[in-house]
């Protein structure tokens, strides 16, 4: 195998940290870009190289590429995100907390042992930890594939939804004073879940706006339509952005 | 920078890094992934856009060139960093003015 070769091999695995669609329409273009970049006589990618492959492959895989002129989606997007951002501090705070919880204090009229409450402990945080893993990777999950035009994503997530609307109101309902033994986030009082309902709906709200519905694409739509389709978004805010350009040539002359 | 080495005309992946790199006088190296990361970005923001594409022996090159977008954001970031550096220079001078 020539140098060429073996480092064209190399450089192809660790393209593969980049996503599928991505790859699909760039691969060959990024590879001519390292090849004419590896200085004569590379065998191997440089440490830096790799690491700056492995960085923008993992990065482009987790930002969806919504056109700025679906303002609407780009918004309930962010939105996602920052959802994701909430639970996830929410779980480094639930850890950092829940060693000082007394868990039988929860299991009102049981009088545990020391051992018990140690072993109820670890199963709290495990179901604690496995549960606000959860809502992580929904947002993540929808605020890809949203980004990615996926109508079925959007009709996922106002049923999500729906459901966290049934899970904060059933908490509310069911919880006595005082007890923190809850699956959604109470041990800050009402307003964080609020607040993340709010986010919700504003995100249901953003998915159903009429210049969203353009951007998702229906059953059956083949990728070289949704090129298509981006491709007319392109167009239309260039055109867009000529007509503001244009009107404001008057006032400048 | 990558705005600015597509302002003289459309350019192909490798033609930037080269660009950007005598651009700077040296002082930034792209690199690849941090390249097509940036131009992911800047087609998805409708900055830049592909110009055409060819195949020289037997690989992909695809010329990027700025949008009307792409024009007007470098036009005006240009004209604001020259008015920093040119109340800048005047104060130095003033400074220089007073010091001698």
């Amino acid at each position: 195998m020539t140098d060429q070769a073996g480092l064209e091999r190399a450089y192809r695995r660790l393209l593969a940290w980049y996503p599928r669609e991505f790859r699909r329409e760039n691969e060959q273009e990024i590879l001519a870009v390292l090849m004419a970049d590896a200085p004569d006589g590379q065998r191997r990618p440089g440490l830096a190289q790799s690491a700056d492959l492995i960085r923008s492959g993992l990065w482009m895989r987790l930002r969806p590429s919504v056109p700025r002129s679906a303002r609407t989606v780009r918004a309930a997007v962010r939105l996602m995100y920052a959802g994701a951002a909430v639970s996830t501090v929410n779980l480094i705070l639930l850890l950092a907390l829940i060693a000082d919880i007394e868990i039988y204090h929860a299991i009102p009229g049981h009088h545990l042992t020391a051992a018990q409450v140690s072993q109820v402990s670890t199963l709290f945080i495990t179901i604690c930890t496995l549960w606000d893993l959860v809502p992580i990777a929904v947002w993540l999950w929808m605020a890809q594939t949203c980004g990615r035009g996926r109508n079925w994503a959007r009709i996922v997530s106002t049923v999500l939804f729906g459901a966290a609307t049934l899970n904060l109101t059933s908490a509310f309902n069911w919880l006595p004073p005082g007890n923190h033994l809850t699956l959604v986030p109470m041990f800050y009082g009402p307003t964080l879940p609020v607040l993340y309902w709010l986010a919700g709906l504003a995100v249901v709200w953003l998915l159903w706006r009429p210049a969203s519905s353009a951007f998702f694409r229906p059953p059956g739509y083949t990728q070289a339509q949704h090129q298509a389709q981006t491709a007319e978004f392109d167009h239309q805010a260039q055109m867009a952005e000529l007509a503001r350009l244009r009107a404001r040539l008057p006032r400048q002359v | 920078m990558i705005l600015t080495a597509l302002a003289d005309g459309a350019q192909h992946g490798y033609g930037i890094i080269t660009d950007v790199r005598d651009i700077s006088g040296g002082q930034v190296r792209l690199r690849a992934g941090t390249l097509y990361m940036a131009l992911d970005r800047l087609r998805a923001d409708e900055l830049i856009t592909v110009d055409r594409e060819e195949i020289v022996d037997g690989r992909l090159r695809r010329y990027y060139r700025l949008t009307p977008a792409g024009t007007k954001l470098l036009a005006d970031e240009a004209a604001r960093l020259q008015a920093h550096a040119s109340v800048a220079l005047r104060r130095l001078n003033l400074a220089g003015g007073m010091a001698t």
